[in-house]
């Protein structure tokens, strides 16, 4: 898997957003960060809850000038009735059918050929600051995600568990 | 042919779901009773004790092996039951996990992923629609999966003393032991052939003769292993004492 300095593969996919097929590439997205993060399959019982979580904390996301995106190998067409399902999202979801996108981070699990549960943060240089993956049965934190972007986003260290309002700077009086 | 309703086919699966305890009944009260009868006829000089002697192993064995028939499939069904109140208990807990395992399950039986969904969300509406179809689909559990102790024992008993009539009856009949001993040795392998033929020729999709012959030398070739083995452990020596 990719880890953080490391360039983030480039990629122009089809897409689901808005109830239409488009396409997105890396290079089209102008927001200074991107949370890009893949999910198994459209149409399960576990994904929804980050799939969901990321739509309902985009405006926060949006405020930090962070773009999401979510990919997974399913095809666009099935994304836009997944995110029909349910209730429409305000990010796109990338089509990565043969799952390249997913291998070039390092993020697809061979044995059941899917994408990982696996999420990147961008930095402006479209550089990878922040990598994340977990078991394919347990699900991301979004609000985790989106301190982890309000952290990098102030520039300077920050210490264990730190919240937007806490001190900055290594001292650490938490542990 | 009449075609059965669904309801009617039910039925019959679980009346042909007992087959297992009248086949291991009926061959086991055969051979069982044919060997104490072929055993005794050696020894023994007098009928009318052969007889007792095989009347006395077949209420042994019958009362045996409906027990043990109980027991088993009480202990079976005891586990089996709360192992699945377990599974229902996590299944509440994470429905999720439960309906995903479904999906993947009926995804894998030839439905597209977004039908699944759709399928098991709809089942998800009515939790024991949901559990029932997750225990079969999941864990390969069906109704029939759980057995009637009482019945079971009854019926192995039963099927037991069936079985063990076959040879009997013989020597009841026949005033010499010889010619008991030969009609019973006959009327043991016809209806060990006649088992296999009707069981898994007939009422399976075998083919009959075969199924028949089958059950037969499987059946006896068991007997005369036994026999075999008991001839090769006898210069072994005597038990010390005797």
């Amino acid at each position: 898997m990719l880890k953080p300095g490391d360039d983030a593969p480039p990629f122009d996919l089809p897409c689901a957003f808005d109830d239409q097929i488009s396409h997105v590439s890396l290079d089209g997205i102008r927001s200074e960060m991107v949370v890009l993060f893949f999910y198994p399959h459209d149409f399960s019982f576990i994904c929804p809850t980050e799939v969901v979580g990321f739509h309902k904390l985009q405006p926060a996301f949006k405020q930090e000038h962070t773009s999401i995106v979510g990919v997974s190998i399913d095809d666009a067409e099935t994304h836009r009735r997944w995110a029909r399902e349910l209730g429409g999202l305000s990010y796109p979801l990338l089509a990565d059918s043969d799952g390249r996108l997913a291998r070039a981070f390092g993020a697809f699990d061979e044995a059941d050929n899917v994408a990982m549960r696996a999420a990147f943060i961008l930095d402006n240089r479209r550089k990878i600051v922040y990598a994340v993956a977990s078991s394919i049965n347990v699900g991301r934190s979004v609000a985790e995600t989106l301190r982890v972007v309000r952290a990098l986003r102030t520039g300077r260290p920050c210490p264990a568990d730190w919240q937007p309002g806490d001190q900055l700077g290594p001292a650490d009086l938490k542990y | 042919m009449a075609v059965l309703k669904p309801e009617e086919r039910r039925r019959v699966f679980e009346r042909l779901a007992n087959i297992r305890e009248i086949v291991f009944g009926i061959q086991d009260g055969v051979l069982t009773t044919a060997g104490v009868l072929a055993g005794l006829s050696g020894a023994v000089s007098g009928r009318s004790q052969v007889i007792l002697a095989a009347l006395a192993s077949t209420a042994a064995g019958a009362l045996s092996m409906g027990a043990g028939a109980y027991l088993g499939t009480r202990a079976e069904t005891e586990v089996l039951r709360s192992e699945l109140r377990r599974a229902r208990a996590e299944a509440q807990g994470q429905p999720y996990v439960l309906q995903e395992s479904l999906l993947g399950a009926l995804a894998r039986e030839g439905l597209t992923r977004e039908a699944s969904y759709r399928v098991v969300q709809l089942l998800s509406s009515a939790p024991q629609a949901l559990f029932s179809t997750a225990e079969e689909k999941i864990y390969g559990l069906g109704g029939a999966t759980f057995g009637n102790p009482v019945a079971e024992g009854l019926l192995m008993g039963v099927a037991f003393v069936a079985g063990a009539l076959v040879p009997l009856l013989p020597f009841i009949f026949f005033s010499s032991i010889r010619s008991g001993l030969i009609a019973g040795i006959a009327a043991t392998a016809a209806v060990l052939f006649s088992v296999g033929y009707f069981v898994e020729g007939r009422l399976g999709d075998k083919p009959a003769w075969l199924s028949g012959l089958r059950f037969l030398c499987i059946a006896l070739g068991a007997a005369v292993a036994g026999y075999l083995i008991g001839l090769a452990i006898a210069p072994l020596g005597t038990i010390p004492g005797s």
